[in-house]
């Protein structure tokens, strides 16, 4: 859920995508779900050139399993917090497995 | 037909008691021509009605037909050209058999088939008998569905077939398809009673034996739309039936549909034909029950040559084809049985007269709900399911933060983000709409009419139901009584382990080892503490915020509640103690640096001062700072701070630390110290004169910041008027070892060259120094930065007015601090 929990917080800001098969998209993100699954909006694709089907897509959905990375705005990421986050993650599946 | 002298008779045509295949009954409408066969028994002579009947159709009700049958111009138009299977059939078993599936799914076939003229001539109905193969219907636990449709009615009659006419133990028999028994039940049920049935039923009234006729009569398979149990006692109860009467009384219960769909008459009359035979049969004769178990939609195919042996055994209508026992259609015939037999019977009838009831019983609720009725009553229960797992959820929130800590979190401290329609269903989504209620995505789709919304409501509920369920497994394990293990349930989150072995308290982890050197293991035992640190922190922090509300006088609970909640939060601190490493003893001249100091030599560590002096009480801050200061030179920050020779500043990796340092460990310090008595502020200042190497320590910022921080401090409580005469001693004594050993260092304190921006933080030492100093010790410290002051001076003027007048403020503030000022240097 942290990852989720993370994603959510940057719905509404601008966020680049790159899929496992090497495909960028820089979009203001929607809405994400448990799977990761990723809705992008005023989608852009950064070497279109390469990629000249997609050129008139507005917006899309990823499926989550297919995202190689999420390129956030580092202002919108509250490191401290996440470190606790990812503490009491860790703390949480530590107790599930017990 | 016979190929090549081949015996083609299909299985379900081959006669022979023993051939019955695995449905136990026996044709249901076998006795119809078993009937027949009885005919001479029969007080009225199937004659006299049959042609009455057959006069009496084409005026009355043909309409009634078409609906039925379907127009008969249809009927002609549609021929005979689809059926394939009606020639081929004859042929192979194997598509015989692939038709009996074809007529299982397309039970409406049979309606088509029947020749229109031979519709009035079909006057026969399945009969009154022992064994009518609908006897599964009549277990007393079978309800049957009185509303059964005529597609349902398709299939049970088409299973029976095969099996029952193999048995063809009956002579004559004919099968007629159910849609042809129906259809013959529905004409008759159109014409109003017959005399003959008028007849009949007076006599049966009149009938000693009246009683178990009657219940004879109930029990008529059940999906019939036959005489409904109400309407027989009714007839009991007036003890006699009305000459004529078509429908029900007025009044009387007409559960099962209009008037038209069961007059009394309709069984009755069908009683009295039961030896009419089925349409499709052949004139009386040799070939009398040609009985090849055709379906009766293959009219076509009566003359179909017969087996010897068949016909053998259908020609002799023996009464005893069953099991022995006539067929009773009349009351009267019971005076024709021998003693035995009419004892048997009224024995049978009682045990079938006694579960009709027990089906009446139950069946007394049919149809008091509608589907949707039901539909509603099962929502409520799953709201009501899902209510009480949800609040339970509801009431926890810290159950929420947990899953969701960071976007809980986040959202309150930056503001939750902006709302929009398709934020991803959590845990907040499900509150709304549980909160909501029955109005649950209602406004989504308020164009579709309730009707629609009925069910995926249900479903919504039972998937949220289904849901609740997941997210709260009761029980992480099941330990069966008497068993030697235990089962697991796992689910998405915590998948079921492999192994169950238990893990050591996490308190017990190894202790870092302080003898050995900056090792991997070291590190690793030092970070180890810091997640202690953390993991106890988090814990305090959650302590906090579930703190009970402050007892008032005389609450016993309450007060018991807080000192229990105090207590925890007394064991935390002392865990988070332990994980700091405070007390660990101090080894003097030892390579590796103290825990503690380890530990603030990471960022995290530094980080987490702040929230660990939330926590800790003076006493447990006052000996951080001590061992802060005792450790000074060997703080990462000063230690690594030195200025190299040849290079302005420290790296960056220094600078960041340097500044991290400054920025959330030295105000919990500072914060600290400027409350902090004289005596701990000049015991302080004594270890840093006795303890470190002060010229190494002063030339760092932080070194140089914490020694500014207790000049300062003491001599604010100097001007506080808060110093003893004897502290005070203590102090200059202090001060004055520190300033003969800082003397011949002044110079270096500043960092690398007067461009390189930053060092406001030597002239607030130098002020602070300057304030607390003699007269005497003023004078040597502005000779030792005598140089330092004019070149900042003359170096401002050529910087931008505004950066240059922040580098005089600064020189100003030891200037002032020693009673002269920039601007008498002119």
């Amino acid at each position: 859920m942290l990852f989720f929990s993370f994603f959510k917080t940057l719905t509404n800001q601008t966020v680049t995508i790159e899929l496992k098969n090497d495909i960028r998209i820089r979009g203001i993100l929607k809405s994400v779900d448990q799977y990761l699954n990723i809705k992008l909006d005023d989608i852009e694709v950064l070497d279109l050139a390469k990629y000249p089907h997609l050129s008139s897509v507005k917006n899309m959905f990823i499926r989550g399993s297919v995202v190689r990375y999420v390129m956030l705005p580092r202002s919108e990421v509250d490191v401290g917090l996440l470190e606790d986050a990812t503490r009491r993650e860790a703390a949480n599946q530590a107790g599930k497995a017990r | 037909m016979a190929f090549f002298g081949f015996d083609t008779t299909l299985p379900r045509d081959r006669n022979g008691p023993g051939a019955r295949g695995f449905f136990e009954n026996p044709d249901p409408f076998a006795d119809i021509a078993r009937a027949n066969a009885l005919g001479d028994d029969d007080v009225i002579d199937f004659e006299d009605t049959y042609d009455g009947l057959g006069d009496q159709l084409p005026d009355d009700q043909d309409e009634f037909n078409d609906d039925t049958f379907g127009t008969s111009s249809a009927d002609k138009s549609v021929g005979r050209d689809f059926d394939f299977f009606g020639k081929t059939a004859q042929v192979s078993d194997a598509i015989g058999e692939e038709q009996v599936r074809f007529s299982l799914q397309n039970p409406n076939a049979g309606r088509v088939a029947p020749q229109p003229a031979q519709v009035p001539v079909q006057p026969t109905a399945p009969q009154t008998t022992k064994r009518s193969g609908y006897e599964k219907y009549s277990d007393p636990g079978y309800i049957p569905d009185l509303q059964a449709k005529s597609s349902v009615w398709g299939v049970s009659q088409k299973k029976p077939e095969p099996a029952s006419a193999v048995a063809a133990a009956a002579p004559s028999r004919k099968m007629m398809s159910l849609e042809e028994v129906e259809a013959q039940m529905r004409y008759h049920g159109h014409n109003t009673a017959t005399p003959a049935a008028e007849a009949f039923l007076r006599s049966m009234v009149e009938q000693p034996q009246f009683p178990s006729q009657l219940q004879h009569l109930q029990t008529l398979p059940d999906g019939f739309p036959l005489v409904p149990p109400e309407f027989i006692q009714a007839q009991m109860k007036q003890g006699h039936l009305p000459p004529q009467m078509p429908h029900p009384p007025p009044g009387m219960p007409e559960l099962y549909g209009g008037p038209g769909h069961m007059p009394p008459s309709g069984p009755l009359h069908m009683m009295q034909n039961t030896n009419l035979p089925p349409q499709n049969l052949p004139p009386p004769g040799p070939r009398h029950g040609p009985h090849q178990a055709q379906r009766p939609q293959r009219p076509q195919q009566p003359q179909q040559p017969q087996q010897p042996l068949q016909h053998q055994q259908v020609l002799p209508p023996t009464r005893s084809s069953n099991n022995g026992m006539p067929v009773i259609t009349n009351p009267q015939q019971l005076m024709h049985l021998t003693e035995e037999q009419r004892n048997t019977y009224l024995v049978e009838d009682a045990k079938r007269a006694k579960r009709n009831h027990k089906i009446f019983l139950l069946s007394r609720g049919n149809g008091l709900m509608t589907p949707q009725d039901k539909n509603f009553i099962t929502r409520i229960q799953l709201q009501q399911l899902v209510a009480a797992a949800g609040n339970i959820a509801d009431a926890d929130p810290e159950a929420v933060l947990a899953e969701d800590f960071y976007y809980q979190v986040y959202s309150q401290i930056r503001g939750a983000p902006r709302q929009h329609p398709h934020q991803p269903l959590g845990h907040f989504a499900q509150t709304y709409l549980l909160q909501t209620g029955n109005r649950l995505g209602g406004h989504r789709r308020g164009n579709f009419q309730s009707a629609d919304n009925h069910m995926q409501r249900m479903q919504q509920q039972v998937q949220r139901a289904v849901e609740a369920a997941k997210a709260k497994p009761k029980n992480k394990q099941l330990i069966i009584e008497g068993s030697l293990g235990k089962i697991s349930f796992s689910n998405a989150k915590a998948p079921k382990p492999m192994l169950n072995i238990k893990r050591p308290d996490s308190s017990e982890g190894p202790k870092p080892k302080k003898q050995s050197d900056l090792s991997l293991s070291d590190r690793k035992s030092i970070l180890t503490n810091l997640e202690g640190v953390y993991s106890a922190l988090m814990a305090m922090e959650d302590m906090e915020r579930t703190m009970p509300p402050p007892p008032e006088e005389g609450d016993a609970e309450a007060i018991q509640e807080h000192m229990e909640w105090r207590q925890k939060l007394h064991s935390l601190n002392q865990k988070l103690w332990r994980s700091l490493k405070v007390m660990e003893p101090i080894v003097p001249n030892s390579t590796t640096p103290h825990p503690f100091i380890a530990f603030l030599s990471y960022p995290k560590g530094k980080k987490a001062i702040p929230r660990i002096f939330r926590h800790i009480d003076q006493e447990q801050r006052v000996t951080i700072l001590t061992m802060i200061v005792v450790h000074l030179d060997s703080l990462d920050v000063v230690r690594l701070a030195q200025p190299v020779p040849g290079e302005a500043q420290p790296s960056l990796g220094v600078r960041e630390a340097i500044d991290l340092f400054s920025l959330a460990v030295m105000p919990c310090l500072l914060g600290y110290v400027n409350e902090a008595p004289f005596n701990i502020i000049i015991g302080l200042l004594g270890l840093v004169i006795n303890q470190t190497h002060v010229q190494t320590v002063a030339r760092t910022k932080v070194g140089l910041g914490i020694l500014t921080m207790l000049l300062s401090r003491a001599e604010i409580v100097k001007e506080a008027g808060q110093a003893s005469e004897h502290d005070w001693q203590q102090w200059v004594e202090k001060f004055n070892v520190l300033f003969d050993t800082l003397e011949l260092g002044l110079n270096e304190i500043f960092p690398g060259s007067i461009s390189s921006g930053d060092d406001m933080y030597v002239w607030q030492f130098l002020a602070a120094v300057g304030i607390g100093a003699s007269p005497e010790q003023q004078q040597r410290l502005v000779i030792a930065v005598k140089d330092r002051v004019m070149e900042t001076v003359g170096y401002s003027k050529t910087l931008p007015a505004d950066m240059g007048s922040q580098r005089l403020n600064n020189v100003n503030l030891f200037m002032r601090a020693i009673g002269l000022d920039v601007e008498l240097l002119g």
